[in-house]
């Protein structure tokens, strides 16, 4: 049974609709993250991922390498 | 040396290499145009357009890239293709302007889009991120997500309240705009609710917690205004197969192009003026605007699709109570009836009418013994009941009475209560409940029963063991906005007004005549509420049902758009009302159906533009008079046109 912790991140840098499948997928290739999904209408990212394989600040790396910053956020 | 390393980082962060690639383009192309008119050296200028195409492409062609790698055809390719064409048949400065002003164009988009995205911003800000919490004597600052169930949080004069919960001691008045939109301050005191994220303006205020975090409140309004602008509307979801397949269409459609025309850049150019820009941001931005003003009004929309029904909306209908009035029905009247009694051989007649007004100051001015008796009997039958008349009923018995709990009690909805307390038999319900029970009206009865209906009052008769004992006057005060509210709506375009309720005929017209509803249905079952509305759709009427969300949930879930009013602090009409009003502003109910109908408009403006824009460009481009530049620019401003059309909805 895997341990998934569900992360909320918030991005003020999403401007196209087609960002959101870059983002998702660059994601979704790091180990230890299990879903993804962007939402561009509010620039909201909810990540299901294993805390113990990767981090919300790696989260936040990963989605900074895709070209858009963003951080955590509590709900 | 450190300073160096910072700036290099700042470089290579992918988040800031958009805005440097940006500027460094633009002074290579303004360079090169500079040199150009000074110098009249082609060869520098050629070189700085190629630099300029390259720089601001970069960024461009990573992405078309990443989209090929997971399978997506997406703008930044067909821009990448025209960009890279235009390099190689030696149309520099066209590649340069491609490159550059999509880049800037997504640029500008994201600030923009940041400002619509603010209404969401403001509330997450409304947050506290601290409380301080009494234990005993000491105090101690916590987050507030960390603050658990009945803590006791201390809010001082002119701070944000932490929590959700129930104010303990102190009053004060709170700013509760950020929830309901109400920009009158509300009175609190003790026993009164609060909620996180609202502002305590002049008391210090102890408050035991109810909820806090992601429980709260405005946790759930975010969260409601988060799903609602992401749920996408049938018109998006539309363009959105229909973007799909646009792309590869119009890269199918600049290879036929060349095919048969041998022009390389009229084919190039076609793929940039063919980026669906402008049509894909068309539905979104104007239902984030539209979702996000509504919001900031106190009016929670559950999404596009809702927000499309509701401009659509041609007949709204309202469950009487809690809506049209306040739902905080009292007791007004205390009216015993007694039958002709036989005593001492003297026939007597008992013909008590105590009218009273119980909410007056005068405290001397007791119930008769006789009330009391009313009160006792019916608060003893309504004691289990949930109905809001028992409610009413047992808040006035409770204060002059010990009411016991009843042996049986057995509820017959829309109709009334039968219980039994040790050997007495006790009924309480309408008119048409008793007689079937087989109670006898008698005529003074029925008299008193139409004097008080004609005043809007409900009348609830009681009886003990089948003899009438009187009748309880109970009266639920109409809103003042009322009839202003269905002023506006006729005034929107509404064309049918209608009012359910379970009161009798003579009750409903009062309250329907008051507020300027012409149409009525009284001595409505909530089965009977939902065939109403049912009927109506039948006949091809969009329909929206308000109520508050308790007894009427079958018919706001039927209607075409389900309104809650009051909402604020019940959880499951946040959760289950297409459109949630936090307060209980009557006029509300016309704001929200007239932004959703703003908004309808805002998105058919955004695609019919967006769509005569690609039309005008395309015959453009084959008659020769767009070429790769001047097609990016249009189509560039053809995005922000529309952007900020969708934004005009947050401001008017």
């Amino acid at each position: 049974m895997k341990d998934l912790t569900k992360t909320i991140l918030r991005s003020d840098d999403l401007n196209c609709p087609s960002c959101v499948n870059n983002i998702e997928s660059n994601l979704k290739r790091k180990a230890g993250v299990e879903k993804a999904t962007v939402h561009f209408s509010t620039g909201r990212i909810e990540i299901e991922h294993q805390h113990d394989r990767i981090s919300e600040d790696e989260l936040v790396e990963a989605v900074r390498q895709s070209g858009y910053k963003s951080q955590v956020s509590p709900f | 040396m450190e300073k160096l390393t910072e700036i290099w980082t700042r470089i290579i962060n992918p988040a800031n290499r958009k805005t440097i690639l940006l500027i460094a383009s633009a002074l290579m192309i303004a360079t090169g145009w500079l040199s150009d008119s000074l110098l009249n050296e082609p060869f520098f200028f050629d070189a700085l357009m190629i630099g300029a195409a390259l720089t601001a492409g970069y960024d461009i062609v990573q992405r078309a890239w990443r989209g090929i790698l997971n399978r997506h055809t997406n703008i930044e390719l067909l821009v990448s293709i025209a960009a890279i064409g235009g390099l190689s048949i030696g149309v520099y400065w066209e590649s340069a302007a491609v490159t550059f002003l999509f880049l800037l164009g997504g640029w500008l988009e994201t600030r923009s889009l940041n400002k619509t995205r603010s209404t969401l911003k403001d509330l997450l800000n409304m947050a506290p991120e601290t409380a301080l919490i009494l234990e005993g004597e000491k105090r101690r600052e916590i987050p507030a997500i960390n603050v658990k169930k009945n803590m006791r949080v201390l809010v001082k004069p002119g701070g944000k309240i932490p929590v959700d919960g129930i104010v303990e001691s102190g009053s004060t008045s709170v700013d509760e705009s950020s929830i309901t939109g109400e920009p009158v301050p509300a009175v609190k005191q003790n026993g009164s609710n609060v909620y996180a994220g609202t502002i305590n303006q002049n008391g210090r205020i102890v408050i035991r917690t109810s909820k806090s975090g992601a429980n709260t409140t405005l946790a759930q309004i975010i969260k409601r205004v988060e799903e609602a602008q992401e749920a996408k509307a049938p018109t998006q979801r539309f363009i959105e197969r229909f973007a799909t397949w646009y792309t590869p269409g119009i890269v199918l459609f600049s290879i036929i192009t060349l095919a048969l025309s041998q022009n390389l850049e009229l084919a190039l150019t076609l793929l940039v003026i063919g980026c669906p820009g402008a049509l894909v941001i068309s539905t979104p931005i104007s239902i984030i605007s539209g979702i996000g003003r509504a919001a900031k009004n106190g009016i929670l929309i559950k999404g596009g699709e809702y927000l499309e029904n509701a401009g659509k909306i041609s007949v709204v209908a309202f469950d009487k109570t809690g809506t049209l009035t306040e739902g905080k029905p009292r007791v007004t009247d205390l009216i015993r009836i007694q039958p002709e009694t036989v005593s001492a051989g003297i026939v007597e007649k008992h013909e008590g009418n105590w009218k009273r007004a119980i909410f007056g100051v005068d405290q001397d001015d007791a119930f008769s013994e006789q009330q009391n008796e009313l009160l006792y009997w019916a608060g003893i039958a309504e004691s289990n009941s949930e109905h809001p008349l028992a409610q009413a009923i047992l808040n006035e018995a409770h204060k002059t009475n010990t009411i016991p709990d009843p042996d049986t009690f057995t509820s017959h909805t829309g109709f009334g209560v039968e219980a039994s307390y040790k050997s007495d038999q006790i009924r309480v319900g309408n008119t048409e409940f008793l007689q079937k029970e087989g109670v006898s009206i008698p005529y003074q009865a029925k008299k008193m029963i139409e004097q008080l209906s004609g005043a809007g009052k409900t009348v609830v008769l009681v009886a003990l063991n089948n003899n009438l004992l009187g009748g309880i006057g109970i009266s639920d005060t109409i809103r003042s906005e009322a009839s202003d509210m269905v002023e506006k709506l006729r005034a929107n375009g509404i064309r049918e007004i209608i009012m359910l309720t379970g009161d009798a005929p003579a009750t409903a017209n009062a309250i329907a005549e008051e507020s300027g509803i012409q149409q009525v249905h009284s001595r409505m079952l909530p089965d009977d509420k939902l065939s109403v509305i049912e009927r109506l759709q039948e006949q091809r009427h969009q329909v929206a049902m308000v109520g508050d969300g308790i007894n009427d949930a079958p018919a706001l879930a039927r209607a075409d758009i389900g309104i809650a009013m009051g909402a604020a602090g019940t959880d499951l009409a946040i959760e289950t009302a297409d459109i949630a009003l936090m307060s209980n502003n009557l006029m509300n109910i016309p704001e929200a159906l007239h932004i959703s109908k703003l908004t309808l408009r805002n998105i058919r403006q955004n695609v019919v533009f967006a769509l005569i824009t690609v039309g005008l460009l395309l015959s453009g481009v084959f008659m020769g008079s767009v070429h790769m530049a001047g097609g990016m620019l249009i189509h560039e401003l053809s995005v922000m046109a529309v952007i900020i059309n969708g934004m005009r909805l947050r401001w008017n």
